[in-house]
């Protein structure tokens, strides 16, 4: 079989950990600035497949970022450590788009900027299905749509076959196993593999590979504006039942009695 | 205000029409090739559009297709399945227009269309403003299909199209059709289980208490222990029982999106610190291989009594 030196792009988003975010039912705040950003998890299945496919048929992997948490400071910082852990997995360098804090950018946009970075200088694309944050999964799809290469999503598997990738998507209904010929962009799901765990030596190496860092201008104005954020009202009682377990099985059976939930 | 409704699932699009009139009263749904025989007295879209020769598991094809017609709509409306998942962000950009996923609500404000959605893994809800074109997923289960309108059917003919996607193989999965979207009481499972054999514990549970077992997404997507169509969170499907009992699972934002909607959320970990019990009215901080076979005997000796 004909081998052909691949050269990727992953897709690595500056996430907010929404495990870490903190909200006040009450007065409605969501802590932001507070909150750490990382990079999203399934961001780094992504970034596994890609240094796979490396092991197996040469190449470069590039992480592409494009960030608008502010261009100074814990965010930049952040950034750069999002990056260094997946240069750690073993990508072989990145470029980091930093724009302002609070920077008009929605997904349209985002794909514009980065289709030209992407367009003459990879084969492949490689995504998460959603991010940790937002979970749309749109930017993929629209930076597909910009360079008019195909767009495959929610990936279980990829193989390359000499310019073809086969790749295996799982739907609702269907698991198929498709074919295109590259170049393509691919979403992958977490379920593709284990990411591995860098080790130390390959954090300190990742520290000396090269970073690219480039302004952000928006090529044009978002098409979505976010006018506000919420936060839902869900009440919870947080009751711990105590005792041996014959009692708090119990005492959890007269519980939901008395909310005349059984 | 036109707007265009598809799904690869007749009875979600005809929730996507519902969705549609909130904004409009011209709603127009498409209809798959193979969906055909299923339009005979359907109710609610002010006209079909049935395009023979597309099929609604063709990818492909359905980009092209909806792309020819847009400019005839404001707005696109597709479910926030995976398939119209992979639909909404390249249909969007070609035709240039906006696009969101997973709404919750959407309205017009003095000809403004606003949509609500899920978003900082269920920390928050945004509002946000869309530009027409759009073109959006639709959250599964918030609209009422309607029965008003008897639709005229006019068949339209799909544009020819220049494969790029060579699909080698196609394998069913399996299905049960838990309406776990619907149900009442539902015991949700995860890793804490150690053992396939040891889910035996739920489904007792569940059939007790008169409900459905679902699971974390690592249990059925990775582990493959359960069908995936049962896996809870943003990723997979929202419950809103009266009682939802979660086992095991250590309640990440992801998976407990799915769960806001619950009435009763009862936790069993054995770890205090799991985020599962900021997201329960009742926690048992128990080993559950310990803990399930109690409740499991008391509820057995209160139905004999
Ligand atoms: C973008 C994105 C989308 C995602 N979408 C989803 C989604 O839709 N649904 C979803 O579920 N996940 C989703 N995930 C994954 C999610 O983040 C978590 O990884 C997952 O929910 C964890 O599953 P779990 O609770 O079964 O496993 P774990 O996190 O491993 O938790 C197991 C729990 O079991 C407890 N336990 C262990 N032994 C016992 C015992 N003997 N008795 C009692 N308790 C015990 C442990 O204390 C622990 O809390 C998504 C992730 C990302 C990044």
């Amino acid at each position: 079989m004909m081998v052909t030196l691949m050269d990727i792009a992953v897709l690595i988003k500056q996430s907010l950990d929404v495990q870490e975010l903190r909200v006040d039912q009450d007065t409605g705040k969501i802590y932001i600035e507070e909150a750490p950003t990382k990079a999203g998890d399934i961001d780094l299945n992504a970034a596994e497949e890609a240094v796979r496919i490396k092991e197996k048929v040469g190449g470069k992997a590039t992480a592409i970022m494009l960030s608008t948490w502010g261009a100074s400071g814990k965010r930049l910082k952040e950034a750069k450590e999002a990056l260094k852990r997946v240069l750690a997995m073993g990508l072989d360098d990145a470029v980091l788009i930093m724009g302002e804090e609070g920077q008009k950018a929605d997904t349209y946009v985002v794909a514009k900027t980065l289709a030209e970075v992407i367009r003459d200088n990879y084969q492949l694309v490689l995504a998460a299905e959603g991010s940790d944050d937002n979970f749309s999964g749109l930017l993929p799809a629209r930076i597909a749509a910009e360079l008019d290469w195909p767009f495959i999503a929610y990936a279980t598997a990829l193989e390359l076959e000499g310019e073809y990738v086969k790749v295996t998507r799982s739907l609702e209904d269907y698991e198929e196993t498709v074919r295109v010929k590259l170049p393509a962009v691919i979403a992958v799901t977490q379920e593709i593999n284990k990411p591995r765990v860098p080790k130390l030596m390959d954090i300190v190496k990742a520290g000396k590979k090269p970073l690219d860092q480039r302004d952000f201008t928006p090529p044009s104005e978002p098409k979505i504006a976010i006018r506000e954020l919420k936060v839902p009202k869900v009440e919870r009682k947080n009751v711990i039942i105590e005792g041996d377990v014959e009692e708090a099985a119990e005492k959890l059976l007269q519980a939901l009695k008395e909310e005349g939930a059984l | 205000m036109r707007v265009l409704a598809y799904g690869d699932v007749l009875d979600l699009a005809l929730e996507l029409v519902a969705a549609g009139r909130e904004i409009s009263d011209n709603v127009v749904l498409l209809v798959a090739g193979d969906q055909e025989e299923k339009i005979q007295g359907l109710k609610g879209p002010n006209e079909v559009l049935l395009c023979k020769d597309v099929k609604s598991d063709d990818q492909e094809s359905l980009v092209e297709l909806i792309t020819s017609i847009a400019q005839d709509f404001d707005a696109i409306l597709l479910p926030n399945d995976r398939r119209g998942r992979e639909l909404v962000g390249v249909i969007a950009h070609k035709i240039g227009g906006s696009s969101t996923t997973d709404v919750s609500s959407l309205r017009l404000e003095n000809g403004v269309l606003v949509i609500e959605r899920i978003t900082l893994g269920g920390k928050a809800i945004a509002v946000e403003e869309l530009s027409l074109p759009a073109v959006m997923t639709i959250q599964k289960g918030r609209f009422k299909p309607l029965e008003d309108i008897e639709p005229e059917v006019r068949e339209i003919q799909a544009p020819k199209i220049e494969r790029r996607i060579e699909v080698l193989e196609k394998k069913e999965k399996p299905r049960v059709g838990v309406p776990l979207d619907k149900a009442e009481i539902v015991v949700a499972v995860g890793r804490g289980f150690k053992k396939k054999e040891d889910l035996k514990l739920a489904y007792e549970l569940a059939e007790i208490l008169g409900g459905v077992v679902g699971a974390t997404r690592p249990l059925a997507a990775d582990l493959k222990w359960m069908e995936e169509e049962v896996w809870i969170g943003i990723s997979g499907v929202r419950v809103a029982p009266k009682v939802l009992v979660v086992v095991g699972a250590s309640g990440q934002q992801q998976f407990s999106a799915g769960i806001m909607d619950s009435k009763i959320v009862v936790a069993v970990n054995n770890d205090s610190s799991a985020p599962i019990f900021e997201h329960a009215d009742y926690g048992v901080v128990m080993d559950l291989y310990q803990f399930l076979p109690a409740l499991i005997k008391k509820l057995k000796e209160a139905k004999g009594a």
